[in-house]
């Protein structure tokens, strides 16, 4: 194939392959690795679009303190369309206002219990306390509980999730 | 500096004997058909870095593979790319696993002392071959369930143990969940290991050995040539690089064929294999009843063990091969034959796909038109 065999040793068509051969590699790997790194990290990025959705009826939900609701709603996850489940407190707050609390912990986003006879929050995992406004009494969690937004609609009460 | 590292490592690996390695002179006589391996290896090290990137998204059971697909070719960023790259390079690596053969071939580098060099190539094409029928039931889509409804059946056509092969492949007695969880596994984790071995196997025989060269090489002229590195990788170099450029056109511009989703209701639609099993899917029409298992096994049998044996079949001495009569003739027929039965295949008539693909085209064009209700309604009628 080559027909300067006597060019072979030659040190400049030697160190002029050898960038030619990284140039290549370089190329390919980019023009591959590029694609596949978007391809594994981009969706992950993308941010969800959350939506208001169904929590209860305002009649039934009235005079609640701290009442367990769990809910579920259609979302789509990855490529599947599925029921996906939730749990929030709510307290009536009077005036046909209502506070959801989220049952996510600020900390580590295990889910807390409302423990009545402390009228705290309590975290199963690290020992995290919030008090009934869902501020931070004790333990690791650096912020209080999240109140979710709300909204009521023809007596329905809607929640969205942050 | 630099000494110093170059040091410390030469000091805790061989760097120096990988270096003579990489350095060691190739035959004087070589031509770029010599660097088909390295582009074989290049779209082994392709298809794992793209596999293993799909399989971050793919699903494989019955409910999910399909709309998983979709997701990675339409929401996915680079999906499609991806997808494509991965779809055309199964394609590529047929093809170059076939011309790295025949160069073998046509060059008499088979013979000793390289018959287990060839034993294990064969081996490697025997699992390209089944990576591309694991591979393309994953997208769960009508190509791929039919093709293996009937790569199953013709595997279980092998006389007295046919029937238990056929429900091993399946993992029952029809295509299913079990077929699709066994095939990913079989695709993406018992194959790329096994490939993985024999390759370094074949590449460690092939160091061993050296290049074969072309048969004119004397023995003088065996370690005369160019070193492999940087000359003879700068020509693999080369031809990767090629390679890879129509790959990636191909990715961009020409879209993986997608069917629908999987139907074993449909009879409306024509099983065809994927292009590099054609032959077989042509030879198959000219066996009629009794006479069917010479198509479905003893020919694709009898060729796969002639394959094997084609080093110990003539134990004379490397020659060019219009000096070699005989293995001229054959190779000639056997690859005239091979190409001829994927033509014929490519051109086998459809028997529905005039009345399907006209309706979805009527469909697209019109969906609320008159004469599409009436189309359809015929077929309904029909099934």
């Amino acid at each position: 194939m080559n027909p300067h065999a006597e060019d072979v040793s030659h040190p400049k068509r030697r160190s002029f392959l050898k960038a030619f051969l990284l140039l290549i590699s370089g190329l390919i790997s980019a023009v591959v690795a590029v694609p596949l790194l978007g391809f594994a990290i981009l969706p992950a990025l993308k941010k969800a679009s959350k939506k208001y959705v169904v929590l209860g009826i305002v009649d039934l939900l009235k005079g609640s303190r701290f009442k367990k609701i769990n809910y579920t709603f259609q979302s789509k996850d990855g490529w599947v369309q599925t029921n996906k489940k939730r749990s929030v407190y709510v307290t009536d707050a009077g005036n046909g206002n209502f506070v959801v609390f989220s049952r996510v912990c600020s900390h580590l986003n295990c889910l807390v219990r409302w423990e009545e006879s402390k009228r705290q929050f309590l975290c199963p995992c690290h020992g995290g306390v919030f008090d009934e406004e869902g501020n931070v009494v004790a333990g690791p969690p650096p912020r209080a509980l999240e109140k979710l937004p709300v909204k009521v609609e023809d007596g329905v009460l809607y929640v969205k999730e942050i | 500096m630099k000494e110093k590292i170059v040091e410390f490592f030469a000091e805790r690996i061989p760097l120096r004997s990988i270096e003579t390695h990489i350095k060691k002179p190739l035959p004087r006589h070589i031509n770029w058909l010599f660097s088909l391996g390295a582009m074989a290896l290049f779209l082994l090290i392709l298809q794992a870095a793209t596999g293993a990137f799909l399989a971050i998204y793919y699903s494989p059971s019955p409910d999910h593979a399909y709309n998983s697909l979709n997701y990675i070719s339409k929401e996915v960023p680079f999906g499609g790319f991806v997808r494509g790259l991965h779809h055309w390079g199964a394609s590529a690596m047929v093809i170059v696993v076939f011309l790295h053969l025949l160069r073998v071939v046509v060059y008499d580098s088979y013979k000793a002392p390289r018959e287990l060099t060839w034993l294990v190539g064969v081996l490697l094409l025997l699992i390209v071959l089944g990576f591309g029928f694991t591979g393309y039931l994953l997208p769960w889509d009508q190509k791929a369930y039919w093709a293996t409804v009937v790569g199953a059946k013709i595997a279980s056509t092998v006389p007295f143990i046919g029937d238990v092969i056929g429900r091993i492949l399946r993992g029952g007695e029809e295509v299913g969940a079990v077929t699709l969880a066994r095939f990913y596994a079989i695709h993406t984790i018992w194959l790329p290991w096994m490939v993985f071995g024999l390759v370094g196997l074949h590449l460690f025989l092939v160091r061993h050995h050296g290049s074969s060269g072309l048969p004119q090489n004397t023995s003088d002229d065996m370690n005369a040539g160019k070193p492999f590195y940087p000359e003879q990788l700068f020509e693999d170099g080369v031809a990767i690089l090629i390679l890879f450029s129509v790959l990636v056109a191909m990715a961009l511009f020409v879209p993986v064929p997608s069917e629908e989703i999987a139907d074993p209701a449909d009879a409306s639609y024509d099983p065809r294999p994927e292009w590099y099993f054609l032959f077989l899917f042509q030879l198959l029409k000219y066996f009629e009843g009794p006479l069917e298992v010479i198509g479905t096994f003893v020919i694709p049998f009898v060729a796969i063990l002639l394959l094997f044996l084609v080093p110990f079949l003539s134990r004379k001495q490397r020659l060019p091969l219009r000096k070699r009569p005989v293995a001229l003739t054959i190779t000639g027929i056997s690859v005239l034959s091979l190409i001829s039965l994927t033509i014929l295949g490519v051109r086998s008539p459809r028997l529905n796909s005039t009345s399907t693909t006209v309706t979805e085209a009527e469909e697209s064009k019109a969906p609320n038109s008159e004469n599409t209700e009436v189309f359809d309604f015929g077929l309904e009628e029909d099934d």
